[in-house]
């Protein structure tokens, strides 16, 4: 399959990210459907298209809509867009946000229609500046125009939409841990469903909170603007995954950037789109973000992006951050720069993700430097049991299954590093991955 | 341990001054932009990130002990809990003043394996200085960083509110040299571009 443009049909006109532009091609159609629909019925649509979370773990976004209060209980309701892109290979929201900036906009008035939202916040990583920018610019445009604000379209409903800057932190990616640091604290995750009420009964400040990425969010003036039904056809040939999806390619490609697919292509297909290998031929991949397990060149052959199919090659879809590497690479230190990726991000909250992606790191930095010790593989896979699963959020699993997946698919490349103390890669050094 | 790791436990912490003794520098505008954070929460704590980039602004890019102080004394929360949250998050100067410009090099995957050590290396050897230091003339200071989600560009760097990239040893002499000419401090800058795309006035029609 080639790519199917729907996000990103109008990504290069630069008309289109002004209101006149944009509603010349169509936009702000949804929203006037929307006005006139019933709340339940949005979320039907919504329901019916089969959309699912983009952000990474794919969760049917029309339960998420469903579960806030019918009625409202004397607290506001909050809609959260989580722009805290920072997942390592991902730069699609970003792309969204400088590009498309009405389509987030829209879809989140319409998120806020739908479950009777007061008032929005984009919670955007505090390096994107220019994205956070472009989308200052549509937000006081649409306020302008009557679009947000007080009585949106004469329908009578109001909503708000605030932009909220991050300072730096990955962890804040994580919908709990994003909540705290909105609500001024360290961000740090929190208690789960079903130890906690989920974020739809009691989010932000205690009220009902939906809380979406910036992708899904996007979506939701096409699902309502042609329907549901429409929208469950793309991706059809998948078991569960419709519509499309961004994914970010980078690493050793002859062109990098953001590719929009329809689900069901395949991995090769993906990498043909983005200009084939660089500097040599395909070794491993990271399909969806580091935190994903990687898969080696024979995997990459049969894997079919979709959420279920991505299973078949033990990986996932993730945030679709997808990493190829050629054959130069040394994949233990590829590892090692993981490892000190989380060590570094890891909040601190839970012991095993706090303690265990340092000595993972430790283990891995010994072994880089040529001082691996017979069984740090062994120990390494320990390590990773202990920590997945067993912290708050799920960055301590992200930190172990990269680690626990490399050492599956490239065993010899990890003994031999050991037992050598140089990477079985011959040009790795002329690379400089370690430094 | 890496030095990348250090960097995230200072030996010197901001002393937190008492509050009697604080002299209050935020401006007027600084003041009515506080105010107008206050109507998009129902709570002054929510206000503690955007107030700590005011103050990263108003205090030279540096959050001192005053700087944290003043937020605390103006959102009436503690001076621990500020300072809490101001050095959980890395892109909040609490560790070390910072030089006019700060160079962050990434050097997370994508970056990893495109090139940015070797890049990172020219830089260090370029400005005399490692991950976390400032140049003698106060100009530069260079960090590390993780993943700036550009990867369709690595190796990238970001300086103040821009992204560079893809960078080689030419676009970096380019660079520096651009930046050496420029009047004003990017830490400032952008500290200033994130106060404003979260305050002003939204107009309804």
């Amino acid at each position: 399959m080639a790519e199917y443009k729907l996000l990103l049909e109008h990504s290069d006109d630069t008309a289109y990210r002004t209101l006149d532009g944009y509603r010349k091609k169509g936009g702000y159609k949804a929203l006037e459907k929307a006005v006139k629909m019933e709340r339940q019925a949005i979320i039907d649509e919504v329901k019916a298209s089969g959309l699912r979370g983009r952000g990474g773990a794919g969760f049917p976004t029309w339960i998420k809509w469903n579960g806030l209060p019918k009625e409202k209980v004397g607290k506001k309701h909050y809609v959260v867009c989580n722009a805290d892109e920072g997942e390592p290979g991902t730069f699609k929201d970003k792309q969204l946000m400088e590009e498309t900036p009405f389509l987030l906009v829209e879809g989140m008035t319409i998120a806020g229609f739908a479950t009777q939202g007061d008032a929005g916040f984009i919670y955007i990583r505090g390096e994107f500046i220019d994205a956070a920018k472009a989308l200052r610019a549509a937000i006081d445009e649409a306020y302008a125009a009557g679009l947000l604000g007080k009585n949106i379209l004469g329908s009578g409903r109001d909503f708000d939409l605030y932009i909220h800057m991050g300072a730096g932190s990955y962890e804040c990616g994580e919908e709990s841990a994003l909540m705290s640091s909105l609500m001024g604290e360290r961000g740090m995750p929190r208690l789960k469903f079903p130890h906690a009420p989920l974020p739809t009964i009691s989010g932000l400040w205690d009220s009902p909170t939906l809380i979406n990425n910036v992708e899904t969010y996007t979506c939701v003036p096409f699902i309502v603007n042609k329907g549901g039904e429409w929208y469950q056809t793309l991706g059809a040939a998948t078991k569960n995954s419709r519509g499309t999806k961004i994914f970010s390619v980078s690493g050793h490609v002859n062109k990098p950037g953001n590719y929009e697919i329809e689900f069901g292509t395949t991995l090769n297909e993906l990498l043909e789109m983005s200009g084939g290998m660089k500097g040599g031929k395909l070794k491993a991949c990271v399909p969806g973000g580091s935190s994903v397990p990687i898969i080696d060149a024979e995997m990459c052959g049969r894997a079919v992006l979709g959420y279920e199919e991505m299973s078949d090659v033990k990986s996932m879809v993730g945030s679709g951050g997808c990493m190829f590497l050629n054959e130069h690479t040394c994949i233990v230190s590829f590892i090692w720069r993981t490892a000190m990726f989380y060590a570094q991000e890891s909040c601190g909250k839970c012991t095993p993700c706090r303690e265990g992606t340092k000595w993972m790191l430790q283990i891995m930095e010994r072994i880089v430097a040529g001082n691996g010790q017979p069984g740090d593989k062994e120990l390494l896979l320990e390590v990773c049991s202990q920590i997945d699963g067993r912290s708050f959020c799920g960055l301590g699993d992200a930190a172990a299954w990269p680690v626990a997946a490399a050492i599956r698919v490239f065993p010899e490349e990890f003994d031999y590093f050991i037992a050598n103390g140089k990477s079985m890669v011959k040009s790795s050094k002329d690379l400089m991955l370690v430094p | 341990m890496s030095d990348f790791l250090q960097l995230g436990s200072p030996n010197e912490r901001p002393r937190a001054p008492r509050l009697d003794e604080l002299d209050l520098k935020f401006s007027d505008q600084a003041l009515a932009e506080l105010d107008e954070l206050y109507s998009h929460y129902p709570d002054k704590k929510s206000c503690i990130l955007p107030g700590l980039w005011i103050a990263q602004r108003e205090y030279g890019g540096y959050l001192n002990g005053e700087a944290i102080a003043e937020v605390a004394y103006h959102l009436k929360r503690s001076y621990a809990e500020v300072e809490g949250v101001a050095t959980f998050y890395s892109m909040y100067n609490t560790v070390h003043a910072v030089g006019k410009h700060m160079i962050e090099v990434c050097t997370c995957l994508s970056c990893q394996v495109c090139g940015a050590y070797p890049v990172a290396e020219y830089l260090k050897k370029k400005l005399g200085v490692g991950f976390g230091e400032t140049t003698e003339d106060g100009v530069f200071t260079l960090h590390e960083v993780e993943c700036l989600n550009a990867c369709d560009r690595a190796p990238v760097l970001q300086v103040g509110s821009s992204y560079h990239g893809p960078v080689d040893e030419k676009s970096i002499d380019a660079l520096l040299e651009n930046l050496r000419a420029q009047e004003e401090s990017t830490v400032i800058q952008m500290a200033n571009d994130i106060v404003k795309v979260q305050t002003g006035p939204l107009k309804s029609k």
